[in-house]
């Protein structure tokens, strides 16, 4: 019936160029003496002027001075060109040959005024006849599809703005993302958060703004239930009142819910130390840190003030490493509003259970991370881990470290929904999946991200919980998605890395980067060029011009001015 | 007792009429006035200058006056109207049509009746079309509610003067000062200087006033810069110039053939002061009305910006392939290579298709907001190949390779042949970007408020006129008078 539909306006409009166009060619005729030709030339046009536009109603000026405009082009394609080629002659444009087609240029403005009122006139003509131009009918949207996406991170938007790419007007296929938050945080920047470098908002880009057609629907996801296809958000009384969680239905399903911190079983530790997934977490910290020097300026047995500015990272990889980094330039930049705290009073201390930090990194880096880190004041107690953790002190495998501040970095977890799942994990309690990041065995499922156990396709081997994978893993996905709604095959997910980068302390970085087209050899950076690299890599990776112009601000302006130590949260 | 709707419909209705009576009035009497004006210039019968500024007005006020929404408006289309009004009658149509005569001598027609041009545009056309576009602001009061004096002679006015200062500079070291043509010498430098600025603050001024409402884009702003630029080559050093210096008006096309270089150099001082109005008038718009969070748009400028400078690069990629025979069989490629030779190596072409997708960014950012349909997209597109014709090969190409711009006739008469080769590009890549555009509305579609948030110019847009008036003005001027 669309066919129909649109033929029939097809169809109308090449009548009415027809008769238009014939009807204005007298001018053509009559100006310009070209006989039949003039005829078949202004129905060419007509036809086309016609069918290319949407008649307006009753819109006869526009359509005069629209038309008149139009002879001018028309007339230096035809007469001026196109004529004296076809004739087997050179176009005429010189300045005396286009002097000569004057009157072929007025004849030609004519005839285009002639055209745009006769066509507006036989539009309105037919209108009144025949009624309005037929338009086909609003395309009712039934919904044949469901994608649900559970989780807002890197994983999970960027699955939903590549399938909002691919599935630009197709509104068969509905797109919902779910997640804790109304924002994607931006991890890579979270340590200068912590350590008051940037705006916590600034490195948070909304969901909402970001993505066009997907509903987005904030909620904690209680439970899945995999044979009626159902997601279950916990109940929230000031949104669901007496009623049960949300449910929300889907035909395909992404687990990308990232991963948790992992306390390896100890209670205590869960208990005392600051987690550093989130951005509330980050802001906790800052807020803690300011809390414990305004503690400490009020304290004055020296152990008690000691312990009160003795900040402890536990785990030295890419997380822990940075924020100790960020921390320790937080806390002695800040000394100067504090003149009764001292330097050798302030300890910021790295825990890590192995003999180098930044295991991803080559040793030569992780070496000189870590020199960079001492010279800057950071200790490190390496071959060591934290067995427990009490109020006011850190047990560590041998000996101890009165503290009041205990940041956990050493371990992470898949997110605990995925325990309660009856589907197939590794050890660490990562979903399995396949090539091509579908759950075996269940029709639907898919899984990407930190909650993934994520093979290479072609190497066979484990893929990071990175960032810089979940990406591409995501870009995958959704070409593997809509794949298996058309019956096409999917394809499995290979990526080499592009190499690490890590910032190690003021304007002091590390960075191994793969060479193109040569994916087992890396160039290694450090120091001021490295971290030169990290801000501009990251800063283009930021999601958002204006988040960019944001942080880019507050990069500035740390120039010039030292950090803020207004504590945004009382924790008293 | 409150009035029933019977009554209030029949006071609507007087209230109409009367409108409409005094419309038609103040067409015939502003026409009638034109009319006689133009008679007593070109020393033709008072009788039937009146009858014809009489039919003029009349026919106006039928046609015209709905969409004469204001001043600027009316003067648009009151120039496009009387334009074609001469091209049908004097202009030679009518001639061509019922004899015979060889285009050499319908061309001697026409140059003949350039006076009438002149006439038809600032006798007929200026005064009916603002008059009737000052009377529809006052019939409908609520279009001046979006009408701000404050940002039109603020906007306008900076924009004069600034567009003053960047023209001054450039054409002052040839010691020629293009809106002072018609003028002639001045007792000092110091008085010319003074001269130029304030004629540019003036242009700009009544720039900002008059099309303060039609304005929506950069793009839209250089082309209503363009057509004001042309109407101030015919107000300006024909007619206004000539009379504060006391001389007789001349409309002949001698005259005009005379300060024909002050017409490139008003069409070029139009795209500045556009573009320079533009900028200041966004800036004043995004300070003082879309920072209001009442006012917040649904996507940010960012995101737009880089798409359309995208789809703008390969957009005129394409306009520069589609044109690429034209500029080289005119023999403009070469000289873009820098190198003046029959032969077009592969390095012209490169440049030519650099320099195209380049311009073709410009065309997306200035003209971003005037692709919502393929026609109005076509419109701006001849509009943006005109531009560049006379900024390009006219201004920029000589300024480059030989330090010195030439706008002499014989110079512009030299270019003719690639002002179709523009007039291909622009189309071309203007289409090409509108479809980029019009797919990406599409995929709107989901979200029905960005989608109402377009920018859409409405049916009574003087656009269509401002297209007649400059774009065939701009290509007959160099013809008639050569």
């Amino acid at each position: 019936m669309i066919k129909e539909i649109v033929l029939n306006r097809i169809f109308r409009r090449i009548f009415i160029g027809i008769l238009s166009g014939a009807l204005a060619a007298t001018t053509l005729i009559a100006a310009l003496h070209y006989g039949a030709w003039g005829l078949v030339l202004g129905v060419c046009v007509g036809i086309a002027y016609s069918a290319g536009l949407r008649p307006a109603h009753r819109a006869y000026v526009d359509n005069l001075m629209a038309g008149g405009s139009l002879g001018v082009p028309l007339w230096g394609l035809v007469s001026v060109i196109a004529i004296p080629l076809f004739s087997g002659q050179m176009p005429e444009w010189s300045a005396e040959q286009m002097r000569q087609h004057f009157p072929a240029l007025v004849g030609w403005v004519v005839y285009g005024a002639s055209l745009g009122i006769i066509n507006q006139a036989l539009h309105d003509g037919a209108e009144h006849l025949f009624g309005p131009e037929p338009l086909p009918p609003v395309a009712s949207v039934s919904v044949s599809k469901r994608i649900v996406i559970l989780g807002g991170g890197f994983a999970g938007m960027r699955t939903a703005e590549c399938l909002e790419e691919k599935l630009r007007t197709d509104s068969s296929v509905s797109l919902t993302l779910i997640n804790e938050t109304n924002a994607l945080l931006f991890t890579p920047m979270l340590a200068e958060v912590a350590g008051s470098s940037l705006e916590p908002s600034h490195i948070s880009t909304p969901l909402r703004s970001t993505l066009r057609r997907t509903e987005f629907i904030r909620g904690v996801v209680e439970n899945v239930d995999l044979e009626r296809r159902l997601v279950i958000l916990r109940h929230d009384p000031a949104v669901d009142g007496a009623s049960a969680g949300r449910q929300v239905p889907y035909d395909h399903l992404v687990f990308a819910l990232g991963s948790i911190s992992n306390y390896l079983g100890m209670a205590n530790l869960e208990k005392f130390a600051f987690n550093f997934k989130s951005l509330l977490d980050a802001i906790r910290l800052r807020n803690h840190v300011i809390e414990m020097f305004e503690r400490a300026d009020l304290e004055s047995d020296p152990a008690r003030r000691s312990s009160l500015l003795t900040f402890v990272v536990a785990g030295g990889g890419f997380a822990g490493v940075e924020l100790a980094g960020a921390l320790n330039d937080f806390a002695h930049g800040i000394l100067a509003d504090y003149p009764g705290l001292h330097p050798q009073d302030l300890n910021i201390v790295l825990v890590h259970s192995r003999d180098r930090v930044l295991p991803e990194l080559s040793e030569s880096l992780g070496r000189y991370a870590q020199e960079k880190m001492q010279l800057r004041g950071v200790s490190f107690r390496l071959n060591t881990r934290i067995v427990d953790a009490q109020p006011g002190v850190v047990l560590l495998s041998e000996g101890e470290i009165p503290t009041e501040t205990l940041v956990w970095t050493a371990g992470t977890a898949p997110s605990l929904l995925l325990k309660s799942l009856p589907l197939e994990k590794d050890k660490r309690g990562a979903l399995l999946v396949d090539d091509a990041l579908a759950v075996p065995g269940r029709t639907g499922l898919w899984a990407i991200g930190d909650c993934a156990a994520v093979n290479d396709a072609t190497t066979g081997h484990p893929c990071p919980p990175t960032a810089q994978f979940a990406i591409r893993e995501a870009e995958v996905l959704a070409s593997n998605i809509l794949a298996h709604i058309e019956g096409r095959p999917v394809r499995g997910f290979h990526f080499d890395s592009l190499g690490a980068l890590c910032v190690v302390g003021h304007q002091t970085a590390c960075a191994e980067l793969r060479v193109p087209f040569a994916p087992a050899k890396f160039l290694r950076f450090s120091g001021l060029f490295a971290w030169l690299l990290w801000r501009g890599i990251y800063l283009a990776k930021l999601p958002g011009l204006e988040r960019k112009i944001r942080v880019l601000v507050d990069w500035t302006i740390e120039l010039f001015f030292p950090r803020d130590i207004v504590q945004t949260i009382d924790l008293r | 007792m409150p009035e029933t709707q019977s009554a209030i419909a029949t006071r609507f209705e007087s209230t109409l009429h009367r409108a409409v009576r005094i419309e038609l009035l103040l067409g015939l009497v502003l026409g009638a006035l034109g009319g006689l004006v133009e008679s007593a210039v070109l020393k033709t019968s008072p009788l039937s200058g009146t009858l014809l500024g009489i039919t003029f007005g009349f026919a106006f006020v039928l046609l015209f006056a709905r969409c004469a929404t204001s001043p600027g408006a009316g003067l648009i289309w009151g120039l496009g109207s009387s334009f074609f009004l001469w091209l049908f009658a004097p202009g030679g149509f009518f001639n061509i049509a019922v004899s015979a005569r060889s285009s050499a001598l319908m061309l001697q027609d026409a140059q003949g009746h350039f006076p009438e041009l002149v006439g038809y545009l600032l006798c007929l056309g200026m005064p009916v079309g603002v008059g009737l576009g000052t009377f529809g602001v006052i019939r409908r009061p609520d279009l001046s509610r979006s009408f701000s004096w404050g940002r039109a002679i603020v906007a306008g006015g900076f924009a004069g003067t600034l567009g003053g200062f960047i023209f001054g500079r450039w054409v002052s070291s040839g010691d020629y000062f293009p809106l002072l043509a018609g003028f002639g010498e001045l007792s000092s430098r110091s008085t010319t200087i003074f001269m130029h600025f304030a004629i540019a603050l003036l242009i700009g001024v009544t720039f900002g006033i008059l099309f303060q409402q039609d304005i929506r884009s950069y793009g839209s702003c250089m082309g209503w810069g363009l057509g004001f630029g042309i109407f101030w080559w015919f107000f300006g050093p024909l007619t206004l110039l000539r009379l504060a210096s006391g001389k007789p008006l001349d409309w002949s096309a001698e005259q005009g053939t005379a300060v024909f270089g002050s017409l490139v150099g008003h069409i070029l001082y139009g795209l500045i002061l556009g573009v320079a109005y533009a900028t200041i008038d966004r800036i004043w718009v995004r300070l003082f009305i879309q920072s209001d969070p009442l006012n917040r748009q649904i996507e940010g400028p960012g995101l737009h910006f880089l798409r359309s400078i995208g789809w703008g690069a390969i957009a005129g990629l394409i306009g520069g392939l589609a044109s690429m025979p034209v500029m080289i069989a005119t023999g403009v490629l070469p000289k873009v290579a820098g190198i003046d030779s029959t032969l077009v190596g592969f390095r012209g072409v490169i440049i030519h298709l650099a320099v195209s997708a380049t311009i073709g960014m410009t065309f997306g950012l200035l003209f971003r907001d005037e692709t919502s349909s393929r026609s109005e997209a076509i419109g701006w597109g001849w509009l943006f190949g005109l531009i560049w014709w006379y900024l390009g090969p006219m201004t920029l190409l000589p300024l480059f390779l030989t330090g010195v711009c030439d706008w002499s006739t014989e110079a512009a008469s030299a270019l003719l042949p690639s002002l179709l080769g523009h007039l291909i590009y622009g189309a071309v890549t203007a289409l090409t970007f509108s479809i980029f555009d019009l797919r990406y509305t599409r995929s709107l579609l989901f979200e029905p408020r960005a989608l109402a948030l377009r920018p859409r110019r409405p049916q009574e847009s003087p656009a269509p006129a401002l297209w007649l008036f400059a774009l065939s003005l701009g290509v007959l001027l160099p013809i008639l008078l050569g």
